[in-house]
C-alpha cells in the first residue's frame, strides 16, 4: 500500500512547562481555547488522508488516553488499522523501566508494530507541535525528491531550546545537523520526518544493535554521508511548546486574525473532541474585548486579551486581562487577574487578585481554590 | 433484542408555517439556541432518560435531517443493539403510500416496533423545545397501570382554547379530551407526548387503519377512540419549560426565552445536557470594537460589531459598525459593516451586505405592519437594501409580506 503511516511520539516531559505538565504529557495540555496540543498533529494526519497512526507513549499519559480515546474524533476508529496506542508495555525487553532516551529506542520498543505497518512510508512527529501543515504536500515532495529522509523545518519563530537545527544547501538538501545548539544555526527542524517503512526498520535494527537511541544524533547527524536528507521548508505558523513562557506567548498570538486564519484553515480543520457545551452567554454589563471565548461560558464581568476555554464562569465585577482560563475555571465577584493561566476547574474566590507578568505568567494548578 | 420501551419520533411534518426556513429542510433540522437544532431536544431527552432505541419518522425534505442524525453518535445513540433509526415511508408488498397522519406513520412501522418487542412505546414530536425525563413519565404510566399516558402542562386559562385540553378526575385520569374548546373546563394542555402500552396501541392502530373515515391522527382519532372504549388514560403533569416552535413567531419567542433568566429554559445547565452534532470550530473571537450584551455567541463566530439580545450560532460574523438586536443568526450568517439587523431571523449562510437594513423594532413600524423579518437560508440582502419589518426573503431573492 503506497500510503503514509503516522507515528506520534509522546514520551518526553518538559520541565519548563511546570504546572501545566504536572499531571499530563505535553501532548495533552489544553491549547487555543478548546484543543489539546496533540489535536493539531492528529488533525494534520487526518487532513492528509492518513488513517493508521501509532502513538508511542511513556510517562503520565492517563490524561492523553482520556483525550484520544479510540481516535474517533479524527476518523481513526477503524476496523483495520486506525489509531493504536503503543504504551511501553508492548515489548518484552527492558524498555518499560526508565524513560526512553530517544526516538530510536522508543521505536525499538514497538518493533513488532512497525513490522506490521501496511503502508510503504512513515511520518514521524512529536506531539508538542502546534501547526496546520499540508502533510500531503510534504509527502508528495518527499516522493518527488527521491530522498531517504525528508525533514520539515522552518526559519521562523525564533530560537527554541533543545531544538535540532539544519544547515540547508541551495537545492534544499540538508548539509549539517546541529543538536541542541545554544544559538540558532540555519533552519529549525519541526521534528517531522518522512521515510520509507523499510528504511525505518533497517535503522531501528542497526541502532538497537549498537545501543544508539537518538534519531537526530545517531541517524541524521551520524549518517549524513550515507543517507540522502532533504528539507521541506515551512513558512507558516508553527509553535513548539517547551516552556510556560513559550506556551503563553504562542497562545496569545492566536488573538491575531491572520494567525487564526492560517492555523484554523477551513480546508484542513483542526478536530477536537466535542465538548458538548451550549453557546456562551454574555450578560448585560459584561465587557469582552480582543478575546477568544469557547462554548459553555457565562460572562458577567470584564475580559480583555484573554483566552477562555469551555465552561468558564466570570462573575460580575471580575476583571480579567492577558490571561488564559482552562475549562471550568470559575472566577468570582471582584477578582482581578493579570498574566495568569488557570488550569482546569480552578476557582478564584471573591475579591482575590492574582498577577503575573508578561515575562513570567503564573500558572494555577488544576482544581486549585485560590 | 427485547426493549422495555422504545421511542418513535415524528419528524415528518412539513413545517410549512416556518415558510422560507423549511423550503429545503425538515422542521426538526431547523437551528435553535445557537448550538442546537430542534431535534436535539427530544434526542437528548431520550439519551438522558435512558431510552436507547429511537425510530425517527421522516418524510419531507429529509436530506439535511438524515445527515444531521447520522449514526446518532452525538447523542450516544450509536448502539450495536437499538440506537437511532431513520424510518422513511417505504414500499411494502401491498404498495407504497406517504404517511397519511401521525398514527398512520406509526402503523406503517409496526414491523420496526415489533422487532424490539417493547412493553411500552413513547411517541414524541420533532418540533418541541423542552427538557423532560421520559423515565419519570414511564414510571408514572406503570404505577397507575395506564394504557396510555399523556404529558400535560397547565397553561394560562385565557390561552387554553388554543390547545388540546384534557379534563381529568381527582387522580388525573383523563375523562375527556377536547381539541381547542371554546369554553375550556380545564387548563391542562396536551404536549403531544404519549406513552402507550404497545399491545393496546398496536390494536388501535390496526383498527384505525381499517376505518376509511379516519384521518389517522393520534389527537383526532386514536386518543378519542381509546377514551370511548374506556381504556385507562392518565395525565402526567409536567412542570418546566415547553414550547411548540412550529411557527416563526414561536421559534423567535423560544430563542428569546432561552436568553432570559427565569424562563425555565437554561441550556448551560449541566444536569440535563442537550447534545448536538457540531463541526469543530475554533472559539468565538470578540474583537476590540465588539459590544455583546444579553446574547449568546457560538464557536467559530467573529464579532466586531454590536450584538444585543440576540442569538449567534456557529460561524456567524458581525462586522465592525454593524448592529444586531433581538435577532437570531443561524449558522454561517454574516452581517457586514454598517448593516443593521433588528427583530429578524437570518437563516443559514445568509449574507447581509454593507449598510443594509433588515427588520425593525416594534416602535419603528405601525402595529398592523410590524412583525419578525425572516431571511431564508443562503439568501443575500444586497448592500444598502432595506428589508422592512414583517417581510420574508427567500434564496431566489423573492421578497414577500408574511
Amino acid at each position: 500500500m503506497n500510503g503514509l503511516h503516522g507515528i506520534i511520539f509522546s514520551y518526553e516531559q518538559e520541565p519548563g512547562l511546570r504546572e501545566l505538565a504536572e499531571r499530563r504529557m505535553p501532548a495533552s495540555i489544553p491549547f487555543g481555547g478548546r484543543y489539546r496540543v496533540v489535536d493539531f498533529m492528529l488533525s494534520n494526519l487526518h487532513a492528509a488522508g492518513i488513517t493508521d497512526v501509532g502513538v508511542v507513549l511513556h510517562g503520565n499519559y492517563q490524561s492523553l488516553l482520556d483525550h484520544i480515546g479510540n481516535g474517533k474524533t479524527w476518523d481513526m476508529a477503524r476496523k483495520y488499522g486506525g489509531l493504536r496506542i503503543l504504551p511501553p508495555f508492548a515489548d518484552t525487553r527492558a524498555y518499560r523501566s526508565g524513560e526512553f532516551r530517544g526516538k530510536m529506542e522508543a521505536l525499538a520498543g514497538v518493533r513488532s508494530y512497525l513490522q506490521g505497518i501496511r503502508q510503504d512510508y512513515v511520518v514521524l512527529s512529536d506531539s508538542d507541535l502546534i501547526i496546520n501543515l499540508p502533510l500531503a504536500d510534504v509527502f508528495a515532495a518527499h516522493l518527488e525528491s527521491g530522498a531517504d529522509i525528508t525533514a520539515v523545518c522552518t526559519a521562523n519563530g525564533g530560537f527554541v531550546d533543545n531544538a535540532t537545527y539544519l544547515t540547508l544547501e541551495s537545492d534544499g538538501a540538508i548539509g549539517q545537523i546541529w543538536c541542541a545548539p545554544t544559538a540558532p544555526r540555519g533552519h529549525r527542524s519541526l521534528e517531522i520526518y518522512i521515510l520509507s517503512k523499510q528504511l525505518l526498520l533497517t535503522l531501528v535494527d542497526e541502532c538497537s544493535a549498537q545501543d544508539k537511541y537518538s534519531f537526530r544524533r545517531d541517524v541524521l547527524a551520524g549518517m549524513t554521508g550515507r543517507l540522502k536528507l532533504q528539507s521541506y521548508v515551512w513558512d507558516g505558523y508553527a509553535a513548539q511548546l517547551r516552556s510556560v513562557q513559550e506556551y503563553y506567548d504562542r497562545s496569545m498570538e492566536l488573538l491575531q486574525g491572520s494567525i487564526r486564519a492560517e492555523l484554523f484553515a477551513a480546508a484542513r480543520p483542526i478536530l477536537a473532541k466535542e465538548d458538548d457545551e451550549a453557546s456562551s452567554y454574555f450578560a448585560p454589563g459584561s465587557r469582552v474585548k480582543n478575546s477568544l471565548v469557547a462554548d459553555g461560558c457565562t460572562i458577567e464581568g470584564s475580559v480583555e486579551n484573554c483566552i477562555l476555554f469551555p465552561g468558564v464562569t466570570v462573575e460580575k465585577g471580575a476583571e480579567l486581562r492577558d490571561s488564559i482560563l482552562f475549562k471550568g475555571t470559575c472566577v468570582r465577584d471582584g477578582v482581578t487577574l493579570r498574566y495568569v493561566i488557570t488550569d482546569k476547574y480552578v476557582e478564584v474566590l471573591p475579591g482575590r487578585t492574582l498577577m503575573g507578568h508578561e515575562s513570567y505568567p503564573i500558572v494555577i494548578s488544576k482544581g486549585s481554590i485560590v | 433484542m427485547k426493549k422495555e420501551c422504545i421511542a418513535m419520533l415524528l419528524a415528518g411534518g412539513q413545517g410549512s408555517r416556518l415558510y422560507v426556513l423549511t423550503e429545503n429542510m425538515a422542521k426538526p433540522a431547523v437551528p435553535f439556541g445557537g448550538k442546537f437544532r430542534i431535534i436535539d431536544f427530544p434526542l437528548s431527552n431520550c439519551a438522558n432518560s435512558g431510552i436507547d432505541t429511537i425510530g425517527v419518522l421522516t418524510q419531507y425534505r429529509p436530506l439535511e435531517l438524515n445527515r444531521y442524525i447520522g449514526n446518532g453518535q452525538p447523542w450516544d445513540l450509536d448502539r450495536s443493539d437499538g440506537g437511532v433509526h431513520i424510518l422513511p415511508p417505504y414500499q411494502s408488498a401491498k404498495g407504497a403510500t406517504w404517511f397519511k397522519g401521525t398514527a398512520n406513520a406509526i402503523y406503517q412501522n409496526i414491523g420496526f416496533v415489533d422487532m424490539y418487542d417493547p412493553d411500552y412505546v413513547l411517541i414524541l414530536s420533532g418540533d418541541h423545545i423542552y427538557k423532560m425525563d421520559y423515565a419519570a413519565m414511564l414510571a408514572h404510566h406503570k404505577r397507575v397501570h395506564a394504557d396510555c399516558t399523556i404529558a400535560v402542562m397547565e397553561v394560562p386559562w385565557d390561552e387554553a382554547s388554543r390547545f388540546g385540553i384534557m379534563n381529568v378526575d381527582g387522580e388525573d385520569t383523563i375523562t375527556e379530551f377536547e381539541e381547542k374548546p371554546k369554553q375550556p373546563r380545564s387548563n391542562l394542555a396536551s404536549m403531544g407526548i404519549y406513552v402507550f402500552s404497545w399491545k393496546k396501541l398496536r390494536a388501535y392502530l390496526i383498527a384505525d387503519e381499517n376505518d376509511a373515515d379516519s384521518s389517522n391522527d393520534f389527537g383526532k382519532n386514536i386518543i378519542p377512540a381509546m377514551l370511548n372504549a374506556g381504556e385507562k388514560m392518565s395525565a402526567y403533569r409536567f412542570e418546566g419549560y415547553w414550547k411548540d416552535v412550529g411557527t416563526l413567531d414561536s421559534l423567535w419567542d423560544a430563542n428569546m426565552d432561552m436568553l432570559a433568566q427565569g424562563s425555565g429554559l437554561n441550556l448551560l445547565d449541566k444536569d440535563w445536557p442537550i447534545y448536538a452534532r457540531a463541526e469543530s470550530e475554533p472559539p468565538a473571537y470578540l474583537g476590540e470594537t465588539a459590544e455583546v450584551d444579553h446574547s449568546v455567541v457560538t464557536r467559530g463566530s467573529e464579532v466586531e460589531g454590536a450584538v444585543r439580545n440576540s442569538v449567534l450560532s456557529q460561524r456567524c460574523t458581525v462586522a465592525e459598525g454593524a448592529e444586531v438586536e433581538y435577532s437570531i443568526l443561524m449558522p454561517g450568517a454574516v452581517v457586514e459593516r454598517g448593516a443593521r439587523v433588528a427583530y429578524a431571523i437570518l437563516g443559514e449562510n445568509v449574507r447581509v451586505g454593507e449598510n443594509a437594513r433588515v427588520g425593525a423594532s416594534p416602535e419603528a413600524a405601525p402595529p398592523e405592519e410590524w412583525g419578525i423579518t425572516v431571511v431564508g437560508p443562503e439568501a443575500q440582502v444586497e448592500a444598502g437594501r432595506t428589508l422592512k419589518a414583517n417581510r420574508m426573503l427567500n434564496r431566489e431573492g423573492k421578497e414577500m409580506v408574511r
